[in-house]
């Protein structure tokens, strides 16, 4: 599953004003990995994000993806968010072919692509179906298959499961797994949740606010693939109690 | 839809129009009022159908200036919609005029109107799309200025040009609103074609065949001619309703009636 490096973030620093975003940051994501990144509101978790996806431009520091510099410049990740932002005029083969309609031009094999990766993946009967007839679990569905539908090796993913509820979450962890592991890409992950940063995760990034940085750098060395039982091992409980802890402690600090 | 569909659809509008008609003709008929000052309804219908080789190219120019005047009023609307949209500063620059706009009386809008463009058509045309133009801005305006700003993103992380974005994502999603300010303007535009006609008539119209026959104490004609109006702005009202109807389907139902057709190919193949 690794072959060297996908995404490089060398000194990267991002103020706005007085406010330090993002302090000197060297980061390195393996391709194919699974990463998460947690910790609390404010510590840069999301700023971390767009200057990855382009949307801001960091004052010092470099971004390479592939080994290629690409900040300020968008259009090279995947990008995810809590709301799954589906457009409701376009159908769900409309919604997950988006992307190629922004940039080019849907393809027949853009659509060839979409329908087989959405009924692989549980959501071949509702290839017609307007988002506003789906549920919130199916939505975020069909917003990952989005995400996925152009093909970047890597995916940003801010929270995507943050407005589902408990069981449905479960659900959608296991099924992005499942995905993640047939589609080979590289995954950065955004939650407040430190069990589902555990569960789904090769590493966890764990992030402190003023100024925001990161502070540790836990591998998550429990087997795949990680099921029900995953979730009450002892193994997965010291890292939970340790990625707290370390929350804890720098809130206090 | 069903024939059951289709009733349970048609038949509140029947009631309350045969409810209307039934009042009047019981006002008329209890109160005792004087056919120069209220017709029954019967009455006033066959003014319409007795005199009808006389009012159809009047009310045929009430269409032509309702529709005109409303399609200009649309294109200088969404045209006004989406320029102050994309550009701020025009936006609070342009919109105090616009207000100013509609805070012209009409009447008083007409007679400069007929000094510029005379008695034709233009006139009439220009004033029903005075009138119809402000409510379309104003929806398309709100429309695009609230398209949610993580959508925008989510089109800039991709990669999309400020155009396609405009086209793929702005456009499609002020089209609910746009339709509420077209409904507005709809229901504006016949009154607004009326009062023009008043205002900037020198020979035959509606209105004005209305303000002889109210002159002559013909009081069925009167009542005929405002029932000739009213159904022109009923008519294009429905249109419009059907117009929305036709193209915001993802409002009605849940599926696309159109699919694409390679999908149930592929998914035989991937099964």
């Amino acid at each position: 599953m690794t072959q060297g490096e996908l995404l490089r973030l060398d000194g990267v620093e991002k103020r706005f004003g007085e406010t330090v975003a993002l302090q000197q940051s060297t980061i390195s994501i393996e391709r194919g990995s699974f990463v998460s990144i947690v910790g609390p509101s404010g510590c840069g978790k999301s700023t971390l994000f767009n200057v990855v996806a382009g949307l801001l431009k960091p004052e010092k520091g470099d971004v390479l993806l592939d080994g290629k510099s690409v900040v300020g410049t968008t259009g090279h990740v995947g990008y995810m968010l809590q709301k799954d932002l589906l457009v409701p005029w376009r159908t769900v083969l409309g919604n997950i072919t988006l992307g190629a309609r922004l940039t080019r031009r849907v393809t027949p094999k853009d659509r060839e692509q979409a329908v087989s990766a959405a009924t692989r993946y549980g959501l071949g009967d509702f290839l017609n179906h307007y988002p506003g007839s789906l549920s919130g679990g199916m939505r975020q569905r069909v917003a990952l298959m989005r995400t996925l539908a152009l093909n970047q090796p890597l995916l940003l993913l801010d929270e995507p499961f943050g407005a589902l509820d408990a069981q449905t979450r479960f659900e959608m962890q296991q099924w992005l797994l499942q995905v993640w592991r047939d589609s080979e890409r590289t995954v950065l992950f955004i939650t407040h949740d430190v069990d589902e940063a555990v569960f789904l995760s090769d590493r966890v990034l764990v992030m402190s606010p003023r100024p925001g940085r990161v502070v540790d750098d836990l591998s998550i060395d429990l087997p795949r693939p990680r099921t029900l039982e995953t979730l009450t091992s002892p193994a997965f409980t010291d890292l939970k109690a340790r990625i707290l802890k370390e929350l804890h402690s720098e809130r206090n600090a | 839809m069903t024939w059951r569909k289709i009733l349970k659809t048609i038949l509140g509008p029947i009631i309350s129009v045969a409810a209307v008609i039934g009042i009047w003709q019981a006002i008329v008929v209890w109160g005792n009022v004087a056919p120069y000052i209220a017709p029954r309804p019967l009455a006033a219908f066959q003014s319409i159908t007795s005199n009808w080789s006389t009012l159809w190219p009047l009310t045929s120019w009430t269409i032509k200036e309702t529709v005109y005047g409303f399609v200009a009023g649309v294109v200088l609307g969404v045209a006004f919609g989406v320029i102050m949209s994309k550009i701020p500063f025009l936006a609070r620059t342009v919109y105090p005029v616009l207000i100013m706009s509609q805070a012209i009386p009409i009447v008083a809008l007409a007679l400069p109107l007929v000094l510029i463009l005379g008695f034709s058509l233009m006139p009439k045309v220009v004033i029903v799309a005075w009138i119809v133009f402000f409510p379309v801005t104003v929806s398309v305006l709100d429309g695009l200025n609230n398209v949610d700003k993580d959508l925008l993103t989510l089109s800039r992380v991709l990669g999309a040009s400020k155009l396609k974005t405009f086209l793929v994502i702005e456009i499609p999603g002020a089209i609910t609103p746009l339709f509420s300010g077209l409904k507005i303007g709809a229901t504006y535009a016949v009154t607004g074609a009326v009062i023009a006609e008043l205002a900037a008539s020198s020979g035959e119209s509606l209105a004005l065949y209305q303000h002889t026959q109210a002159g002559q104490l013909n009081a069925a004609a009167v009542y005929g001619t405002t029932i000739i109006m009213t159904a022109i702005g009923i008519g294009w009202f429905l249109l419009t309703l059907g117009a929305e109807y036709l193209f915001t389907p993802w409002r009605r139902r849940s599926v696309a009636r159109r699919s694409w057709r390679g999908a149930r190919k592929v998914k035989a193949v991937t099964n």
